[in-house]
């Protein structure tokens, strides 16, 4: 484990001794680590080494699974958010998802963005349009769809759909975004647009993402965690465990001699 | 190469080819006849009469009026009752029962209902209600045919909803929706042409059923569309008035089966064309 813990970071979510168990098969051996607050972490790591299950904790939506569980804590602006008495879909409001494809609702454009506004707000018309209107701006969208709100989300490229789906993430006013692979599906193109999106979003939120994709962790993120087999080998700011990792594994890794 | 391999391949290739073609045109050429034969024989029956006479007795001039209304009103009321339930629960077996143990219990019967002999769903809903009732009855065949349609639309709205992909739902858990907004907003629109095929489908399954109307809604000579009362249909004039020795009643049995026969065509090109649109989505 990396000793660079910068003293002025906000801590937003702190992983402690987390397991994670699909049945009798354990996914996550005892992983701590920190989340700060306005940066962007990296996990990285080969396929099945727990990288995604860690992110599907944070929201707590592998509870839709029977026989999956997770033991540890997992403490969200102090508070444990595995703790059974937490209101599930207020800690999903707060901390908003981003899938590996693109997930539009069969429903048109501006539906889409306000579908979470409407969850949590009755906002009047102009106000709802506003509100909307800001998402798609914050996901670099409005400038290609302001002409066809009306359209059906599925008429949009995947590029476009990842981007709405953002949009429709960022509209709720989530405090964290958790991006589970969110470019693996798309073009150089859109994948660019992404990566600045990230960039442009990690001013406000704390954002998580989930990448097989060594050079976009190494763009977009200021904290990397390597995983390897359930277990977090090593985590530190991005820049120092690319150049200098200190654990032989993350070496190996990144250097693409396995996984 | 071996050319002498490759020949024998490329025989039986050909050989495999034909054997499908004359199978396809075995089967299809029975319906092709049915078809024409029904062309043949119904459309001299036509009429704008049918519409506005009754069924008449044998010898004299008459129409289809009280067994078209009857049939319409009987499958209309047995869609209206057996979608929803139909609709909710495929719903239960696709969204919340997954792999419960009430879910196979109740997915297993269906399968049996979905396949059971029409006949007996006629024999159950007369035990159910004609007895009771002292009559046959509309209410009772349009019972009968509801039952026909839960299963067909059980089964279909499971299917369609299991198409829909994890991700679509994980997505909007992810906003913080209640499960019960999940599924009304997000995956059953998701599923919602498929759905639609599947109630047209069971439209056209029990527009053409006879023995289950046979021991509940009976038959009818006049006009009435009290559900309280004996019923005409259009299958039930058929079985009736074919299996008569007279000519008129003949004509109008012809004519009855066409109307149905289009009434079908329809309804299934309909569907097809729902599902094209899904396929599209």
């Amino acid at each position: 484990m990396s000793e660079m813990k910068p003293v002025d970071q906000k801590v937003r979510i702190d992983i402690r001794k987390l397991s994670f168990f699909y049945g009798a098969t354990q996914a996550l051996k005892n992983v701590s680590l920190p989340l700060y607050d306005r940066k962007v972490t990296a996990f990285i790591g080969p396929s099945g080494c727990g990288k995604s299950t860690l992110l599907r904790v944070l929201n707590r939506i592998y509870q839709l699974y029977p026989h999956q569980r997770a033991e540890g804590e997992v403490l969200f602006d102090g508070e444990d958010i595995l703790d059974g008495g937490q209101d599930v879909n207020l800690l999903r409001a707060k901390v908003g998802m981003v899938f590996q494809k693109p997930t539009p609702f069969p429903m048109t454009i501006y539906d889409n963005v306000a579908f979470g506004i409407r969850l949590y707000e009755r906002l009047p018309k102009s106000e709802l349009d506003a509100r909307v209107e800001s998402a798609l701006q914050r996901a670099a969208l409005w400038g290609e769809v302001k002409n066809k709100l009306k359209d059906s989300g599925l008429s949009l490229s995947g590029g476009q759909q990842q981007r709405l789906c953002i949009a429709r993430s960022v509209a709720t006013k989530p405090e964290v975004i958790l991006l589970d692979e969110p470019c693996s599906a798309l073009d150089p193109m859109s994948t660019a647009k992404i990566e600045e999106l990230i960039d442009e979003l990690a001013k406000e939120y704390t954002i998580v993402i989930v990448t097989h994709n060594m050079q976009q962790a190494s763009r977009v993120s200021d904290y990397t965690a390597f995983m390897f087999l359930g277990e977090l080998v090593e985590f530190g700011i991005t820049d120092k465990l690319f150049t200098t990792p200190e654990n032989k594994r993350t070496e190996e890794y990144i250097t693409g001699r396995f996984g | 190469m071996n050319r002498a391999l490759y020949m024998r391949r490329r025989l039986l290739d050909r050989a495999f080819l034909a054997l499908s073609v004359s199978a396809a045109i075995f089967g299809i050429g029975w319906l092709a006849l049915i078809l024409g034969e029904l062309l043949y024989q119904g459309v001299g029956g036509l009429s704008l009469k049918l519409f506005y006479e009754m069924t008449p007795p044998p010898g004299s001039d008459g129409g289809l009026a009280n067994a078209i209304a009857g049939s319409i009103l009987m499958s209309a009321i047995a869609v209206v009752v057996g979608t929803p339930i139909g609709i909710l629960a495929g719903t239960y077996l696709a969204e919340y029962g997954r792999h419960t143990w009430v879910a196979f219990v109740v997915r297993f019967v269906n399968d049996i209902l979905l396949s059971a002999p029409s006949i007996l769903i006629g024999l159950f809903i007369y035990e159910l209600l004609v007895p009771r009732m002292g009559h046959f009855s509309g209410i009772a065949g349009a019972a009968a045919l509801a039952v026909l349609v839960i299963p067909v639309v059980v089964r279909t709205t499971e299917n369609m909803l299991l198409l829909v992909p994890n991700t679509l739902r994980e997505a909007a858990v992810a906003l913080g929706s209640p499960r019960n907004l999940v599924i009304r907003a997000v995956t059953l629109r998701a599923a919602r042409a498929g759905i639609v095929t599947g109630v047209l489908l069971a439209i056209a399954r029990i527009s053409g059923e006879t023995a289950p109307l046979l021991f509940t809604a009976l038959n009818n000579q006049f006009w009435s569309v009290d559900l309280n009362a004996p019923m005409a249909s259009l299958p039930a004039v058929i079985f009736q008035f074919a299996m008569s020795p007279y000519e008129d009643w003949h004509r109008l049995a012809w004519a009855a089966a066409l109307l149905i026969t289009v009434a079908v065509l329809s309804l299934s090109i309909l569907a097809r064309i729902f599902e094209a649109k899904r396929m599209s989505q």
